[in-house]
């Protein structure tokens, strides 16, 4: 919001800066929350695909996806520093341990040529 | 080009916000403009969908591919390091969204990202070394 130029909103005005988000950040704190959600499916569907091979990673993984959802609905151009950071901290933990459910799975799991045991 | 540090503050946040969420005892350490920090997000998240994807294609290699004739441990050698790079990717894309956003802070230049490299790097390996596996499989 920018209360001091309310002029700017009208359509064609003479003062509009080059950036229609120089008016408001509202469409790109809209965009992070799409991305978040376009990450959060991302991670269904990771958990969806390990599902047929390895059950309980599958499972594991779904679990989580209502986790990043929440964090994307979240998204707000007031949050602290801080949050912001242990949010994507979180993120990270959650994709990395996907990696090593999925090379776990790749290594020991059923079907495959490789076994360790 | 504009620079962050034209547009710090600039419409979207007052300079009084900026204070408030700056750290005491470090000078132009303001908090940056809040568009820079979304965009920062956003690319955070895109690496790490990325990630996501790398690890499902190399568990799809080792789980849903048929074995090649020959080459047992053709589909392993494919699809773990792909699941390998996934985290890797998204370990690096979360050190350098805190790289930027300590950029942006500074205003200083933000820096390159390696990622487009370890990607670039190791997509053309699994292909060559697919290539190999596809001829001694086709040899023997």
């Amino acid at each position: 919001m920018l209360p001091s130029r309310p002029e700017d909103r009208s359509p064609g005005a003479a003062a509009l800066p080059e950036d229609p988000e120089d008016l408001s950040p509202g469409t790109a704190a809209e965009r992070t929350r799409l991305a978040w959600a376009r990450t959060a499916i991302a991670f269904g569907a990771v958990g969806l695909a390990m599902l047929r091979g390895e059950p309980v990673a599958g499972l594991l993984v779904l679990a989580v996806t209502p986790v990043i959802w929440a964090l994307g609905r979240y998204v707000s151009t007031k949050t602290r520093p801080e949050t912001r950071s242990r949010r994507l901290l979180l993120v990270t933990v959650a994709v990395t341990g996907v990696a090593v459910l999925a090379a776990v799975a790749a290594v020991l799991g059923h079907g495959g040529p490789v076994r360790l045991r | 080009m504009r620079q962050a540090s034209a547009r710090r503050g600039g419409g979207a946040t007052s300079s009084h916000d900026e204070h408030q969420e700056s750290k005491p005892g470090e000078p132009g350490d303001a908090e940056p403009d809040v568009r820079f920090t979304l965009a920062n997000e956003r690319t955070f998240l895109a690496w790490n969908r990325t990630a996501l994807a790398l690890v499902v294609a190399g568990l799809g290699i080792v789980q849903l591919l048929p074995p090649f004739p020959g080459v047992p441990w053709g589909r392993h050698a494919l699809g773990v390091p792909l699941i390998v790079l996934g985290a890797i990717v998204s370990v690096t894309a979360y050190l350098e969204w805190r790289r930027t956003q300590t950029a942006l802070r500074r205003s200083e230049p933000i820096p390159q990202s390696v990622l487009p490299k370890i990607l670039v790097g190791t997509i053309t390996g699994v292909a060559a070394l697919s290539a190999v596996v596809l001829l001694v499989s086709a040899v023997r």
